[in-house]
């Protein structure tokens, strides 16, 4: 399922030439829609462009210091019933990834009957640096998780890496608003109590 | 001098679990010291006189047994991809060796953060050519020693159809043992299990032996995978090896404009490393050099960073406390077992000139041949690469990068945590410049037989 990160390819006449080719069997709402924005495009192409998007590395999309991993995958035989019973353990929410460091949101979302699984990241830097700490660390952990899954081989077998790559999807979008890492988002909420402590001992006086 | 003639009685003894008789001596003696010695890069023209010139030269490579009371001067050899493919290893065997060691360090330049002034494009040749096909390298502690181990090395390859010399780079010979930024190097190494030594104070825990020689248990309790057949992989290890430029004229400027008084301008250089030049960890000296401590091979690593959370002794951003967090509470889960290296670095070239302040001082040919191994060399030296040199965020520093083997961009800061606030200098530069790189496999003295076999 490995695929390309976007890469920006052709000309921005040659993109637009083919989407109206695209849009040419869309609905009428569509192709008003897409002449509408297309319009606002062009008066707004003196602004400089954004960053690209580029790979994380051996899979998945990264926008400056923030990256993306889906992950689709089967499920095996009463894993559905058991990570959900493990989920339910913590309401739902795995609190303990804040030591994680990286990891800015996770969503696990059951789907088809509980027979696959799609799991989504937002997380700091490169595809797998931090792959091995995390077998060292909170090997139990990513095991009863990725156990509910068809195949897993464990996180401590050489073929982990290959078995997490096989199954996740780049995603073709990617857009991050926060271009901070979660160290530097707490940093910055430290900084900011420690000012907002300063201004107020000022203003008390 | 050898490891218990620097510890004396004190060096804690353990039971031996790897095959020392079958690694190669480098793996786990320490740099002589003093100590002198060249690096020898060849290429092999011709498949059958390269075995041939193995078989010569395996009989004279030491082994690591008894390595804490052994070495007076010693051979190592080691094999870079291209170099197995021009002994003639069969390609299934060649396949074996991980991707990242078959692609060669040129080619990860892009994962190892090698761009700008440190990319492949300007390295100096033969390196990134794949042409350096064998490395060998001689260690002494003495210039005698040398000379004579010297000329038996060269008789095995010297003027033989089939194998051309590319670089004869001798290193060592230094005032003090520094390096040629003027600071005693080398210091800090991992702790082995297994290897017959226990760890000393402030070595930390002792690390699994698979994390530095192949065919052991690693950090999380299994062997990593092996170059096949077994004969070649086990007792093997992966070497890097990284020829940095020092920029002498550059550095000092900065001690000069960042600095008013000489003991000013010699605390920034210890708050860079995190050592004085002498060797002395900030830790144990805050404010002023130690030299006794500094030569104290019992004293000058035992320590924590338990009563310095923010770095106001060692900074976060020094390139001691980067290499090596300790006990630090990083920003981020890690394991700091899984990402140490046995370091052998080699200083070339003239000597420290503290007054060497001029552009021109930048292209005198001294540096660093910074040599490093571990079983999964590749893969840790893209992660220091990535995450511990040329990053912050692990120490929350932001975009700071390690100040003494990092490519600082424009306009580059170096935070020193301070009462009441730190002090941020900005625009430091690249000290150490990236000339040249590669990759090796540090085979067994088994393998090493078994590759210079007649096939």
């Amino acid at each position: 399922m490995t695929t390309e990160a976007p890469a920006a390819t052709g000309s921005v006449e040659e993109k637009i030439n083919q989407l109206r080719e695209l849009f040419a069997d869309a609905p009428e709402v569509g192709k008003t829609a897409l002449e509408n924005v297309l319009s606002r495009l062009a008066s707004d192409a003196s602004q400089a462009p954004p960053p690209p998007v580029q790979s994380a590395g051996r899979v998945g999309s990264r926008l400056g210091k923030i990256s993306e991993l889906t992950i689709i995958v089967p499920f095996a035989p009463g894993g559905a019933q058991r990570l959900r019973a493990f989920l339910r353990l913590f309401g739902g929410n795995l609190a303990g990834a804040d030591a994680v460091g990286t990891v800015h949101d996770m969503r696990f979302v059951f789907l088809d009957n509980d027979t696959r699984m799609l799991f989504a990241t937002a997380y700091d830097g490169d595809w797998d640096a931090y792959i091995d700490d995390f077998a060292t660390k909170i090997p139990d952990f990513l095991d009863i998780i990725d156990s509910a899954w068809e195949g897993w081989p464990g996180i401590r077998s050489p073929q982990a890496k290959d078995y997490l790559a096989k199954y996740q999807v780049t995603a073709e979008g990617w857009y991050v608003a926060n271009d901070l890492t979660v160290a530097e988002t707490r940093r910055l909420r430290r900084i900011g109590q420690a000012a907002d402590q300063f201004l107020d001992s000022v203003g008390d006086e | 001098m050898t490891l218990i003639d620097r510890f004396g009685a004190g060096l804690p003894r353990a039971p031996v679990t790897v095959d020392l008789d079958d690694i190669q001596a480098t793996v786990l003696r320490y740099r002589p010291e003093p100590y002198y010695g060249t690096h020898v890069m060849l290429q092999v023209t011709d498949a059958r006189a390269g075995r041939e010139f193995v078989r010569r030269l395996t009989p004279h490579v030491d082994s690591a047994a008894d390595w804490w009371q052994a070495g007076r001067s010693w051979i190592s050899v080691a094999i870079s991809y291209s170099g197995l493919v021009a002994l003639g290893v069969p390609q299934d065997s060649l396949d074996s060796f991980p991707e990242a060691f078959r692609a060669g360090m040129a080619a990860r330049a892009g994962q190892l953060r090698d761009d700008g002034d440190n990319a492949p494009a300007h390295w100096d040749a033969p390196f990134g050519s794949g042409q350096v096909h064998i490395g060998v390298s001689i260690f002494s502690d003495s210039e005698q020693a040398w000379h004579q181990t010297m000329a038996m090395a060269r008789r095995q390859y010297e003027g033989f159809p089939g194998l051309a010399v590319l670089i004869e780079q001798d290193f060592g010979a230094q005032p003090g043992d520094l390096n040629p930024l003027g600071y005693k190097d080398s210091i800090g190494q991992p702790a082995i299990e297994g290897s017959g030594v226990d760890p000393r104070p402030g070595q930390g825990p002792a690390i699994k032996a698979g994390e530095f020689i192949l065919g052991y248990p690693g950090e999380d309790g299994v062997p990593l995978p092996m170059p096949s057949p077994d004969v070649l992989g086990r007792n093997g290890t992966f070497a890097g090896l990284r020829k940095y430029q020092s920029r002498v004229g550059t550095f000092n400027r900065f001690l000069a404009e960042h600095a008013e008084t000489e003991q000013e301008r010699e605390l920034l250089a210890a708050k860079l490393i995190g050592r004085w030049r002498s060797g002395a960890p900030l830790t144990l000296a805050p404010a002023r050099d130690d030299p006794e401590l500094g030569a104290d091979p019992r004293r000058n690593n035992d320590f924590s960073y338990a009563a310095d959370p923010d770095g106001r002794q060692v900074p976060l951003g020094s390139h001691m406390r980067r290499m090596n967090p300790r006990d630090t509470k990083l920003a981020i889960l890690t394991d700091v077992n899984i990402h140490r290296i046995i370091r052998r670095s080699t200083t070339y070239g003239t000597p420290y000139d503290p007054d060497a302040i001029s552009p021109q001082d930048d292209e005198t040919p001294h540096g660093l041949y910074f040599i490093f191994l571990s079983a999964k060399a590749m893969a840790t030296l893209e992660f220091l690469q990535q995450e511990w040199i040329n990053n912050g965020n692990f120490m929350s520093l932001g975009e700071e990068r390690d100040p003494n083997v990092g490519l600082q961009e424009d306009g580059a800061t170096f935070t020193i945590p301070r009462q009441p606030v730190r002090r941020r200098i900005h625009g430091i530069e690249t000290f150490n410049v990236l000339r040249g790189g590669e990759y090796f496999f540090l085979p067994s003295l088994t393998a090493l037989s078994w590759l210079g076999k007649e096939r």
